[in-house]
Protein backbone atom coordinates (compact mmCIF):
# COMPACT_ATOMS: atom_id res chain seq x y z
CA UNK A 1 0.00 0.00 0.00
CA UNK A 2 2.93 2.24 0.80
CA UNK A 3 4.27 2.02 -2.74
CA UNK A 4 0.80 2.37 -4.25
CA UNK A 5 0.19 5.59 -2.33
CA UNK A 6 3.57 7.08 -3.17
CA UNK A 7 3.33 5.98 -6.83
CA UNK A 8 -0.10 7.60 -7.08
CA UNK A 9 1.27 10.81 -5.58
CA UNK A 10 4.30 10.72 -7.88
CA UNK A 11 2.06 10.23 -10.92
CA UNK A 12 -0.17 13.13 -9.90
CA UNK A 13 2.85 15.32 -9.24
CA UNK A 14 3.55 15.56 -12.96
CA UNK A 15 0.16 17.21 -13.44
CA UNK A 16 -0.17 19.05 -10.16
CA UNK A 17 2.93 21.20 -9.73
CA UNK A 18 2.00 22.09 -6.15
CA UNK A 19 2.49 18.57 -4.77
CA UNK A 20 5.37 18.57 -2.30
CA UNK A 21 6.71 15.70 -0.20
CA UNK A 22 8.33 16.17 3.20
CA UNK A 23 9.78 13.20 5.03
CA UNK A 24 11.16 12.91 8.53
CA UNK A 25 14.11 10.79 7.42
CA UNK A 26 11.98 7.83 6.31
CA UNK A 27 11.31 6.50 2.83
CA UNK A 28 14.49 4.71 1.79
CA UNK A 29 13.65 3.00 -1.50
CA UNK A 30 10.11 4.42 -1.45
CA UNK A 31 10.54 8.12 -2.14
CA UNK A 32 13.56 7.80 -4.44
CA UNK A 33 11.65 8.22 -7.71
CA UNK A 34 9.76 11.26 -6.46
CA UNK A 35 12.94 12.82 -5.14
CA UNK A 36 14.81 12.23 -8.42
CA UNK A 37 11.98 13.57 -10.55
CA UNK A 38 10.98 16.53 -8.39
CA UNK A 39 13.99 17.53 -6.27
CA UNK A 40 12.62 21.02 -5.76
CA UNK A 41 9.43 19.64 -4.30
CA UNK A 42 11.05 17.24 -1.89
CA UNK A 43 12.55 17.83 1.56
CA UNK A 44 14.02 15.48 4.10
CA UNK A 45 13.57 17.46 7.30
CA UNK A 46 15.49 14.91 9.30
CA UNK A 47 14.86 13.61 12.76
CA UNK A 48 13.06 16.73 13.94
CA UNK A 49 9.37 15.98 13.88
CA UNK A 50 8.05 19.19 15.42
CA UNK A 51 9.81 21.27 12.80
CA UNK A 52 8.75 18.82 10.09
CA UNK A 53 5.06 19.45 10.79
CA UNK A 54 5.49 23.20 11.39
CA UNK A 55 7.34 23.61 8.10
CA UNK A 56 4.70 21.51 6.33
CA UNK A 57 2.09 23.95 7.62
CA UNK A 58 4.12 26.95 6.47
CA UNK A 59 4.66 25.48 3.00
CA UNK A 60 0.96 24.66 2.75
CA UNK A 61 0.14 28.28 3.59
CA UNK A 62 2.08 29.40 0.54
CA UNK A 63 -0.03 27.14 -1.67
CA UNK A 64 1.82 23.83 -1.87
CA UNK A 65 -0.11 20.58 -1.51
CA UNK A 66 2.12 19.08 1.15
CA UNK A 67 2.40 15.35 1.84
CA UNK A 68 4.28 14.42 5.02
CA UNK A 69 5.64 10.88 5.10
CA UNK A 70 6.84 9.16 8.26
CA UNK A 71 6.44 6.21 10.59
CA UNK A 72 3.20 6.81 12.48
CA UNK A 73 4.61 7.45 16.00
CA UNK A 74 6.86 10.12 14.49
CA UNK A 75 4.06 11.59 12.43
CA UNK A 76 1.30 11.80 15.01
CA UNK A 77 2.62 11.18 18.51
CA UNK A 78 5.96 12.95 18.81
CA UNK A 79 4.50 16.03 17.18
CA UNK A 80 0.85 15.74 18.21
CA UNK A 81 0.59 19.39 19.23
CA UNK A 82 2.00 20.50 15.89
CA UNK A 83 -0.51 18.33 14.03
CA UNK A 84 -3.26 19.74 16.24
CA UNK A 85 -2.32 23.43 16.22
CA UNK A 86 -0.38 23.89 13.00
CA UNK A 87 -2.31 21.63 10.63
CA UNK A 88 -5.79 20.86 11.95
CA UNK A 89 -6.55 24.11 13.82
CA UNK A 90 -5.39 26.14 10.81
CA UNK A 91 -7.44 23.81 8.55
CA UNK A 92 -4.62 23.20 6.10
CA UNK A 93 -5.08 20.48 3.45
CA UNK A 94 -1.88 18.68 4.37
CA UNK A 95 -1.74 14.91 3.76
CA UNK A 96 -0.15 12.90 6.56
CA UNK A 97 0.99 9.53 5.24
CA UNK A 98 1.78 7.23 8.15
CA UNK A 99 3.37 3.84 7.77
CA UNK A 100 3.69 0.94 10.19
CA UNK A 101 0.06 0.63 11.33
CA UNK A 102 -0.62 -1.73 14.22
CA UNK A 103 2.33 -4.01 14.75
CA UNK A 104 3.61 -3.97 11.20
CA UNK A 105 7.10 -3.51 12.60
CA UNK A 106 6.90 -6.31 15.16
CA UNK A 107 9.04 -7.29 16.95
CA UNK A 108 10.72 -3.87 16.92
CA UNK A 109 9.02 -2.98 20.20
CA UNK A 110 6.02 -0.81 21.00
CA UNK A 111 7.85 2.49 20.50
CA UNK A 112 7.52 1.68 16.81
CA UNK A 113 3.99 0.24 16.81
CA UNK A 114 0.94 2.33 16.20
CA UNK A 115 -1.87 0.79 18.13
CA UNK A 116 -3.49 4.00 19.37
CA UNK A 117 -3.20 6.26 16.33
CA UNK A 118 -6.90 6.09 15.43
CA UNK A 119 -8.04 7.17 18.88
CA UNK A 120 -5.47 9.96 18.82
CA UNK A 121 -6.42 11.09 15.32
CA UNK A 122 -10.10 10.91 16.22
CA UNK A 123 -9.48 13.64 18.78
CA UNK A 124 -8.58 16.07 16.01
CA UNK A 125 -11.41 18.06 14.43
CA UNK A 126 -11.08 18.75 10.67
CA UNK A 127 -8.87 15.69 10.24
CA UNK A 128 -10.06 13.02 7.82
CA UNK A 129 -8.84 9.54 8.76
CA UNK A 130 -8.29 6.95 6.04
CA UNK A 131 -7.22 3.39 6.72
CA UNK A 132 -7.15 1.39 3.49
CA UNK A 133 -7.18 -2.39 3.58
CA UNK A 134 -5.47 -3.19 0.30
CA UNK A 135 -3.58 -1.49 -2.55
CA UNK A 136 -6.81 -0.75 -4.43
CA UNK A 137 -8.29 1.13 -1.53
CA UNK A 138 -4.93 2.76 -0.92
CA UNK A 139 -4.80 4.18 -4.43
CA UNK A 140 -8.29 5.59 -4.06
CA UNK A 141 -7.34 7.04 -0.66
CA UNK A 142 -4.30 8.77 -2.15
CA UNK A 143 -6.45 10.28 -4.90
CA UNK A 144 -9.02 11.40 -2.35
CA UNK A 145 -6.36 12.95 -0.12
CA UNK A 146 -4.73 14.88 -2.95
CA UNK A 147 -8.09 16.45 -3.77
CA UNK A 148 -9.13 17.10 -0.19
CA UNK A 149 -9.41 20.64 1.10
CA UNK A 150 -9.08 19.40 4.67
CA UNK A 151 -6.16 17.67 6.35
CA UNK A 152 -6.04 13.91 5.80
CA UNK A 153 -4.27 11.16 7.72
CA UNK A 154 -3.66 7.96 5.75
CA UNK A 155 -2.83 4.95 7.88
CA UNK A 156 -0.74 2.37 6.04
CA UNK A 157 1.03 -0.85 6.95
CA UNK A 158 3.91 -1.33 4.53
CA UNK A 159 3.98 -2.91 1.09
CA UNK A 160 3.09 -6.25 -0.40
CA UNK A 161 -0.50 -6.50 0.86
CA UNK A 162 -2.85 -8.78 -1.09
CA UNK A 163 -5.70 -7.14 -2.99
CA UNK A 164 -9.03 -7.81 -1.29
CA UNK A 165 -11.15 -5.99 -3.84
CA UNK A 166 -11.56 -7.20 -7.39
CA UNK A 167 -11.40 -3.70 -8.75
CA UNK A 168 -10.70 -0.26 -7.38
CA UNK A 169 -13.64 0.87 -5.22
CA UNK A 170 -15.51 3.85 -6.64
CA UNK A 171 -15.68 5.62 -3.31
CA UNK A 172 -13.72 5.24 -0.13
CA UNK A 173 -15.82 7.68 1.86
CA UNK A 174 -18.48 4.99 2.12
CA UNK A 175 -18.53 1.46 3.49
CA UNK A 176 -17.05 -0.99 0.97
CA UNK A 177 -18.94 -4.26 0.98
CA UNK A 178 -16.55 -7.13 0.24
CA UNK A 179 -18.88 -10.05 0.90
CA UNK A 180 -22.66 -10.04 1.01
CA UNK A 181 -24.29 -11.76 3.93
CA UNK A 182 -26.62 -11.27 6.87
CA UNK A 183 -27.04 -11.98 10.54
CA UNK A 184 -23.47 -11.21 11.44
CA UNK A 185 -21.46 -8.33 9.95
CA UNK A 186 -17.71 -8.03 10.20
CA UNK A 187 -16.48 -4.42 10.01
CA UNK A 188 -12.80 -3.72 9.72
CA UNK A 189 -10.20 -1.24 8.54
CA UNK A 190 -6.61 -1.58 7.45
CA UNK A 191 -4.27 -4.41 6.58
CA UNK A 192 -5.80 -6.82 9.11
CA UNK A 193 -8.55 -7.19 6.50
CA UNK A 194 -6.66 -10.13 5.05
CA UNK A 195 -7.37 -12.02 8.28
CA UNK A 196 -11.06 -11.25 7.95
CA UNK A 197 -11.08 -12.52 4.37
CA UNK A 198 -9.31 -15.72 5.41
CA UNK A 199 -11.70 -16.18 8.33
CA UNK A 200 -14.71 -16.02 6.03
CA UNK A 201 -13.32 -18.39 3.40
CA UNK A 202 -14.81 -21.89 3.44
CA UNK A 203 -17.23 -20.82 6.11
CA UNK A 204 -20.66 -22.41 6.16
CA UNK A 205 -22.24 -19.26 7.55
CA UNK A 206 -22.35 -16.15 5.36
CA UNK A 207 -21.48 -13.00 7.29
CA UNK A 208 -21.57 -9.57 5.72
CA UNK A 209 -18.00 -8.29 5.33
CA UNK A 210 -17.39 -4.56 5.13
CA UNK A 211 -14.22 -2.54 4.91
CA UNK A 212 -14.39 1.00 6.28
CA UNK A 213 -11.49 2.91 4.80
CA UNK A 214 -12.85 6.25 5.99
CA UNK A 215 -13.07 6.26 9.75
CA UNK A 216 -13.45 9.99 10.27
CA UNK A 217 -15.96 11.18 9.34
CA UNK A 218 -17.67 7.81 9.43
CA UNK A 219 -20.68 7.59 7.12
CA UNK A 220 -22.78 5.72 9.63
CA UNK A 221 -25.99 6.49 7.77
CA UNK A 222 -24.74 4.51 4.75
CA UNK A 223 -23.39 1.82 7.01
CA UNK A 224 -26.72 1.47 8.81
CA UNK A 225 -28.47 0.98 5.49
CA UNK A 226 -26.19 -1.86 4.53
CA UNK A 227 -26.73 -3.54 7.90
CA UNK A 228 -30.29 -4.68 7.21
CA UNK A 229 -30.91 -8.08 8.75
CA UNK A 230 -27.82 -7.89 10.91
CA UNK A 231 -28.03 -8.59 14.63
CA UNK A 232 -24.36 -8.87 15.52
CA UNK A 233 -21.51 -6.59 14.61
CA UNK A 234 -17.93 -7.73 14.91
CA UNK A 235 -15.33 -5.03 14.53
CA UNK A 236 -11.79 -6.08 13.70
CA UNK A 237 -8.79 -3.78 13.81
CA UNK A 238 -5.08 -3.91 14.39
CA UNK A 239 -5.44 -1.17 16.98
CA UNK A 240 -6.35 -0.96 20.64
CA UNK A 241 -9.79 -2.46 21.16
CA UNK A 242 -10.82 0.60 23.18
CA UNK A 243 -10.77 3.84 21.24
CA UNK A 244 -10.67 2.71 17.63
CA UNK A 245 -13.30 1.71 15.10
CA UNK A 246 -14.93 -0.64 17.58
CA UNK A 247 -15.55 2.17 20.03
CA UNK A 248 -16.73 4.48 17.29
CA UNK A 249 -19.22 1.91 15.96
CA UNK A 250 -20.43 1.16 19.50
CA UNK A 251 -21.11 4.86 20.04
CA UNK A 252 -23.09 5.02 16.82
CA UNK A 253 -25.10 1.90 17.68
CA UNK A 254 -26.04 3.37 21.05
CA UNK A 255 -26.80 6.75 19.59
CA UNK A 256 -29.01 5.32 16.86
CA UNK A 257 -30.62 2.88 19.32
CA UNK A 258 -29.94 -0.04 17.01
CA UNK A 259 -30.73 -3.50 18.30
CA UNK A 260 -27.35 -4.97 17.63
CA UNK A 261 -24.62 -6.35 19.77
CA UNK A 262 -21.09 -5.21 19.10
CA UNK A 263 -18.08 -7.44 19.61
CA UNK A 264 -14.81 -5.55 19.44
CA UNK A 265 -11.82 -7.53 18.28
CA UNK A 266 -8.70 -5.48 18.78
CA UNK A 267 -5.50 -5.32 20.73
CA UNK A 268 -5.84 -5.23 24.49
CA UNK A 269 -4.99 -1.70 25.67
CA UNK A 270 -1.63 -2.37 27.23
CA UNK A 271 2.07 -1.84 26.54
CA UNK A 272 3.14 -4.77 24.44
CA UNK A 273 6.11 -6.65 25.82
CA UNK A 274 5.59 -9.84 23.81
CA UNK A 275 8.25 -10.47 21.18
CA UNK A 276 6.53 -11.93 18.14
CA UNK A 277 6.19 -11.28 14.44
CA UNK A 278 3.00 -9.86 12.95
CA UNK A 279 1.17 -13.15 12.65
CA UNK A 280 2.30 -14.14 16.13
CA UNK A 281 1.00 -10.85 17.50
CA UNK A 282 -2.30 -11.19 15.68
CA UNK A 283 -2.78 -14.66 17.14
CA UNK A 284 -1.70 -13.52 20.63
CA UNK A 285 -4.14 -10.61 20.66
CA UNK A 286 -7.00 -12.50 19.03
CA UNK A 287 -7.25 -10.69 15.72
CA UNK A 288 -6.03 -13.49 13.46
CA UNK A 289 -8.31 -15.42 11.12
CA UNK A 290 -8.96 -18.23 13.63
CA UNK A 291 -10.11 -15.85 16.35
CA UNK A 292 -12.25 -13.92 13.91
CA UNK A 293 -13.84 -17.13 12.64
CA UNK A 294 -14.63 -18.18 16.21
CA UNK A 295 -16.32 -14.85 16.91
CA UNK A 296 -18.34 -15.08 13.71
CA UNK A 297 -19.59 -18.57 14.58
CA UNK A 298 -20.44 -17.43 18.08
CA UNK A 299 -22.40 -14.58 16.59
CA UNK A 300 -24.39 -16.91 14.38
CA UNK A 301 -25.00 -19.29 17.31
CA UNK A 302 -26.47 -16.49 19.37
CA UNK A 303 -29.06 -15.97 16.67
CA UNK A 304 -30.58 -19.39 17.22
CA UNK B 1 11.98 62.25 11.95
CA UNK B 2 10.66 58.75 11.30
CA UNK B 3 11.78 57.67 14.79
CA UNK B 4 9.68 60.41 16.41
CA UNK B 5 6.62 59.27 14.53
CA UNK B 6 7.20 55.70 15.69
CA UNK B 7 7.74 56.81 19.29
CA UNK B 8 4.39 58.56 19.27
CA UNK B 9 2.67 55.61 17.65
CA UNK B 10 4.19 53.27 20.23
CA UNK B 11 2.87 55.50 22.99
CA UNK B 12 -0.64 55.28 21.53
CA UNK B 13 -0.35 51.53 21.18
CA UNK B 14 0.80 51.15 24.79
CA UNK B 15 -2.06 53.31 25.96
CA UNK B 16 -4.61 51.20 24.13
CA UNK B 17 -3.04 47.99 25.46
CA UNK B 18 -3.43 49.27 29.03
CA UNK B 19 -6.99 50.39 28.43
CA UNK B 20 -8.13 47.16 26.82
CA UNK B 21 -6.20 45.02 29.31
CA UNK B 22 -8.04 46.85 32.07
CA UNK B 23 -11.41 46.41 30.39
CA UNK B 24 -10.83 42.71 29.83
CA UNK B 25 -8.93 41.98 33.06
CA UNK B 26 -6.52 39.91 31.03
CA UNK B 27 -2.95 38.79 31.71
CA UNK B 28 0.36 39.10 29.80
CA UNK B 29 0.41 42.90 29.86
CA UNK B 30 4.15 42.92 30.58
CA UNK B 31 4.83 40.60 27.64
CA UNK B 32 2.82 42.87 25.34
CA UNK B 33 4.56 46.08 26.43
CA UNK B 34 7.94 44.45 25.99
CA UNK B 35 7.46 43.83 22.25
CA UNK B 36 5.37 46.91 21.45
CA UNK B 37 8.22 48.87 19.90
CA UNK B 38 9.25 45.91 17.74
CA UNK B 39 5.69 45.53 16.44
CA UNK B 40 5.37 49.26 15.79
CA UNK B 41 8.65 49.25 13.85
CA UNK B 42 7.41 46.33 11.76
CA UNK B 43 3.90 47.52 11.06
CA UNK B 44 4.57 51.24 10.67
CA UNK B 45 7.86 51.09 8.87
CA UNK B 46 9.03 47.70 7.68
CA UNK B 47 6.16 45.53 6.39
CA UNK B 48 5.30 46.15 2.76
CA UNK B 49 2.01 45.99 0.91
CA UNK B 50 -0.41 45.97 3.79
CA UNK B 51 -2.78 48.19 1.81
CA UNK B 52 -5.95 46.73 0.30
CA UNK B 53 -4.67 46.98 -3.26
CA UNK B 54 -1.48 45.00 -2.67
CA UNK B 55 -2.76 42.77 0.13
CA UNK B 56 -2.21 39.57 -1.87
CA UNK B 57 1.53 40.17 -1.99
CA UNK B 58 1.99 41.57 1.49
CA UNK B 59 4.91 40.78 3.76
CA UNK B 60 4.00 38.23 6.41
CA UNK B 61 4.33 38.70 10.14
CA UNK B 62 3.90 35.77 12.51
CA UNK B 63 3.63 36.38 16.25
CA UNK B 64 5.03 33.15 17.64
CA UNK B 65 4.96 34.37 21.27
CA UNK B 66 1.25 34.70 20.82
CA UNK B 67 0.49 35.36 24.48
CA UNK B 68 1.34 38.95 23.54
CA UNK B 69 -1.59 38.92 21.09
CA UNK B 70 -3.07 42.05 22.69
CA UNK B 71 -0.08 44.03 21.41
CA UNK B 72 -0.64 42.74 17.88
CA UNK B 73 -4.36 43.52 18.11
CA UNK B 74 -3.54 47.04 19.27
CA UNK B 75 -1.24 47.56 16.28
CA UNK B 76 -3.70 46.00 13.83
CA UNK B 77 -6.43 48.25 15.23
CA UNK B 78 -4.26 51.28 14.61
CA UNK B 79 -3.65 49.91 11.10
CA UNK B 80 -7.38 49.58 10.53
CA UNK B 81 -7.25 45.81 10.09
CA UNK B 82 -9.24 45.27 13.30
CA UNK B 83 -12.02 47.63 14.29
CA UNK B 84 -11.87 49.54 17.56
CA UNK B 85 -15.16 47.88 18.49
CA UNK B 86 -13.63 44.42 18.04
CA UNK B 87 -10.57 45.37 20.02
CA UNK B 88 -12.66 46.81 22.86
CA UNK B 89 -14.28 43.40 23.27
CA UNK B 90 -10.99 41.53 23.36
CA UNK B 91 -11.05 38.53 25.72
CA UNK B 92 -14.69 39.13 26.57
CA UNK B 93 -17.78 37.03 26.47
CA UNK B 94 -19.06 36.90 22.87
CA UNK B 95 -16.20 39.05 21.62
CA UNK B 96 -14.17 37.91 18.63
CA UNK B 97 -10.55 38.21 19.80
CA UNK B 98 -9.15 35.55 22.13
CA UNK B 99 -6.04 36.03 24.26
CA UNK B 100 -4.01 33.93 21.83
CA UNK B 101 -4.21 34.06 18.07
CA UNK B 102 -6.92 32.46 15.96
CA UNK B 103 -6.82 33.13 12.24
CA UNK B 104 -10.51 32.26 12.03
CA UNK B 105 -13.25 34.41 13.53
CA UNK B 106 -16.03 32.79 15.62
CA UNK B 107 -18.00 32.20 12.41
CA UNK B 108 -15.08 30.26 10.95
CA UNK B 109 -14.10 32.90 8.39
CA UNK B 110 -10.47 33.72 7.80
CA UNK B 111 -9.59 36.89 9.65
CA UNK B 112 -7.60 39.58 7.90
CA UNK B 113 -4.30 40.40 9.58
CA UNK B 114 -3.88 37.27 11.70
CA UNK B 115 -1.67 35.12 9.49
CA UNK B 116 -1.28 32.15 11.79
CA UNK B 117 -3.20 30.75 14.75
CA UNK B 118 -0.78 30.41 17.62
CA UNK B 119 -0.50 30.28 21.38
CA UNK B 120 1.51 27.24 22.37
CA UNK B 121 5.16 28.25 22.21
CA UNK B 122 7.55 27.03 19.56
CA UNK B 123 5.01 26.74 16.74
CA UNK B 124 4.85 30.01 14.81
CA UNK B 125 8.59 30.03 14.33
CA UNK B 126 8.62 26.72 12.43
CA UNK B 127 5.65 27.76 10.34
CA UNK B 128 7.62 30.91 9.47
CA UNK B 129 10.57 28.77 8.34
CA UNK B 130 8.27 26.68 6.12
CA UNK B 131 6.50 29.74 4.73
CA UNK B 132 9.67 31.62 3.87
CA UNK B 133 11.01 28.53 2.10
CA UNK B 134 7.72 28.21 0.24
CA UNK B 135 7.87 31.80 -0.97
CA UNK B 136 11.49 31.37 -2.03
CA UNK B 137 10.62 28.31 -4.09
CA UNK B 138 7.77 30.17 -5.73
CA UNK B 139 10.02 33.10 -6.59
CA UNK B 140 7.74 35.30 -4.49
CA UNK B 141 9.75 38.31 -3.33
CA UNK B 142 7.82 39.02 -0.17
CA UNK B 143 9.47 38.80 3.25
CA UNK B 144 8.52 36.84 6.32
CA UNK B 145 8.99 38.20 9.86
CA UNK B 146 8.48 36.31 13.08
CA UNK B 147 8.66 37.35 16.72
CA UNK B 148 9.69 34.80 19.33
CA UNK B 149 10.20 35.07 23.07
CA UNK B 150 13.23 34.24 25.17
CA UNK B 151 11.27 31.77 27.29
CA UNK B 152 9.96 30.34 24.02
CA UNK B 153 13.55 29.79 22.93
CA UNK B 154 13.75 26.88 25.35
CA UNK B 155 11.43 24.87 23.10
CA UNK B 156 13.22 22.13 21.21
CA UNK B 157 11.20 23.00 18.12
CA UNK B 158 12.93 26.39 17.98
CA UNK B 159 16.32 24.73 17.70
CA UNK B 160 15.04 22.21 15.18
CA UNK B 161 13.86 25.14 13.10
CA UNK B 162 17.16 26.92 13.67
CA UNK B 163 19.02 23.95 12.16
CA UNK B 164 16.76 23.69 9.15
CA UNK B 165 16.16 27.39 8.55
CA UNK B 166 19.88 27.84 8.01
CA UNK B 167 20.08 24.73 5.84
CA UNK B 168 17.21 26.00 3.68
CA UNK B 169 18.97 29.38 3.37
CA UNK B 170 15.79 31.33 3.96
CA UNK B 171 17.27 34.80 3.57
CA UNK B 172 13.75 36.18 3.21
CA UNK B 173 13.12 35.42 6.89
CA UNK B 174 13.83 37.76 9.79
CA UNK B 175 13.20 36.56 13.30
CA UNK B 176 13.02 39.01 16.20
CA UNK B 177 13.82 37.68 19.64
CA UNK B 178 12.12 39.62 22.42
CA UNK B 179 14.82 39.21 25.07
CA UNK B 180 13.23 40.70 28.17
CA UNK B 181 14.83 38.07 30.39
CA UNK B 182 11.63 37.23 32.21
CA UNK B 183 9.42 34.27 31.64
CA UNK B 184 6.53 32.63 33.49
CA UNK B 185 8.41 31.71 36.63
CA UNK B 186 11.94 33.01 36.44
CA UNK B 187 14.62 34.49 34.20
CA UNK B 188 15.82 32.64 31.09
CA UNK B 189 19.42 33.46 31.93
CA UNK B 190 18.98 31.72 35.29
CA UNK B 191 16.65 28.88 34.31
CA UNK B 192 18.91 27.51 31.59
CA UNK B 193 22.23 28.14 29.92
CA UNK B 194 20.72 30.87 27.78
CA UNK B 195 23.80 32.94 27.03
CA UNK B 196 25.64 33.57 24.79
CA UNK B 197 22.47 33.71 22.73
CA UNK B 198 23.80 35.55 19.67
CA UNK B 199 26.74 33.17 19.39
CA UNK B 200 24.36 30.22 19.55
CA UNK B 201 22.29 31.48 16.63
CA UNK B 202 25.42 32.36 14.71
CA UNK B 203 26.76 28.85 15.26
CA UNK B 204 23.48 27.49 13.92
CA UNK B 205 24.12 29.38 10.68
CA UNK B 206 22.00 32.48 11.23
CA UNK B 207 22.99 36.11 10.83
CA UNK B 208 22.49 37.68 14.27
CA UNK B 209 22.20 41.36 15.10
CA UNK B 210 21.80 42.74 18.60
CA UNK B 211 19.80 45.85 19.38
CA UNK B 212 18.13 47.78 22.14
CA UNK B 213 14.55 46.67 21.53
CA UNK B 214 13.18 50.06 22.55
CA UNK B 215 15.45 52.18 20.37
CA UNK B 216 13.81 52.66 16.98
CA UNK B 217 16.98 53.77 15.28
CA UNK B 218 18.72 50.55 16.25
CA UNK B 219 15.69 48.41 15.41
CA UNK B 220 15.24 49.97 11.96
CA UNK B 221 18.97 49.72 11.26
CA UNK B 222 19.01 46.03 12.10
CA UNK B 223 15.92 45.42 9.98
CA UNK B 224 17.77 46.87 6.96
CA UNK B 225 20.99 44.95 7.56
CA UNK B 226 21.88 42.36 4.92
CA UNK B 227 21.78 38.61 5.48
CA UNK B 228 22.56 37.04 2.14
CA UNK B 229 22.08 33.30 2.03
CA UNK B 230 21.15 33.16 5.71
CA UNK B 231 18.10 33.80 7.82
CA UNK B 232 18.45 36.81 10.11
CA UNK B 233 17.78 37.02 13.83
CA UNK B 234 17.54 40.32 15.65
CA UNK B 235 18.15 39.84 19.33
CA UNK B 236 16.30 42.72 20.88
CA UNK B 237 17.17 43.48 24.48
CA UNK B 238 13.89 44.57 25.96
CA UNK B 239 12.25 45.34 29.28
CA UNK B 240 9.13 43.47 30.29
CA UNK B 241 6.37 45.97 31.03
CA UNK B 242 8.28 48.74 29.23
CA UNK B 243 6.79 52.20 29.61
CA UNK B 244 5.01 51.70 32.91
CA UNK B 245 7.61 52.01 35.65
CA UNK B 246 5.84 49.84 38.20
CA UNK B 247 5.47 47.04 35.65
CA UNK B 248 8.99 47.19 34.30
CA UNK B 249 11.14 44.12 34.80
CA UNK B 250 8.59 42.59 37.20
CA UNK B 251 7.71 38.94 36.76
CA UNK B 252 4.26 39.41 38.26
CA UNK B 253 3.29 41.47 35.21
CA UNK B 254 3.32 38.26 33.22
CA UNK B 255 0.07 37.56 35.10
CA UNK B 256 -1.32 40.58 36.92
CA UNK B 257 -4.45 42.30 35.80
CA UNK B 258 -4.85 46.02 35.32
CA UNK B 259 -7.44 47.29 37.80
CA UNK B 260 -9.12 50.67 37.25
CA UNK B 261 -6.83 52.26 39.81
CA UNK B 262 -3.71 50.76 38.27
CA UNK B 263 -4.87 51.81 34.83
CA UNK B 264 -4.92 55.47 35.83
CA UNK B 265 -1.46 55.18 37.33
CA UNK B 266 -0.17 53.35 34.29
CA UNK B 267 -1.56 55.90 31.85
CA UNK B 268 0.05 58.70 33.85
CA UNK B 269 3.39 56.90 33.66
CA UNK B 270 2.96 56.58 29.91
CA UNK B 271 2.23 60.28 29.56
CA UNK B 272 5.37 61.05 31.50
CA UNK B 273 7.36 58.86 29.14
CA UNK B 274 8.91 61.36 26.79
CA UNK B 275 11.91 60.56 24.77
Amino acid sequence: MRNTVIDTITRQASLNKEIFIITGDAGFGVLDTFQERYPRRFLNLGVAEQNMIGCAAGLAMTGFKVVVYNIIPFLLYRCYEQVRNDICYQKLPVVLVGIGSGFTYAPQGITHYSVEDIVIARSLPNLIILSPADPLEAEKCAEFALNSRKPVYIRLAKSGETALHRRKPKRIDRPCVLKEGKGVAVLFHGSVGIEVMKATEDLQERPLVISLPMIQPLDFEMLRKSLKGVHTLITVEEHFAEGGLGSLVSECVVQERLRMSVKKLGIKNEFIHAVKNVSGMRRYYGINSDSIRRSIREGFRREK
Amino acid sequence: MKEDRLINLAKDVRRSIIEVACKSRSAHVGSALSCTDLLVALYFYQLKNLDVKNWKRRDIFILSKAHAAIALYAVLTKKGLITQGQFNRYFQNDGSLPAHLDRFDPQGRLRKGIEVSAGALGHGFNIAVGMSYGYKLRGDKRKVYCLIGDGESQEGSVWEGALFGAKLKVDNLTVLLDFNNLQGYGRPTQICHFMPIAAKWEAFGWQPYQVDGHDFREILDALQKPHRGKPKIIIAKTVKGKGVSFMENEMKWHYYMVTDELKEQALQKLCALIK
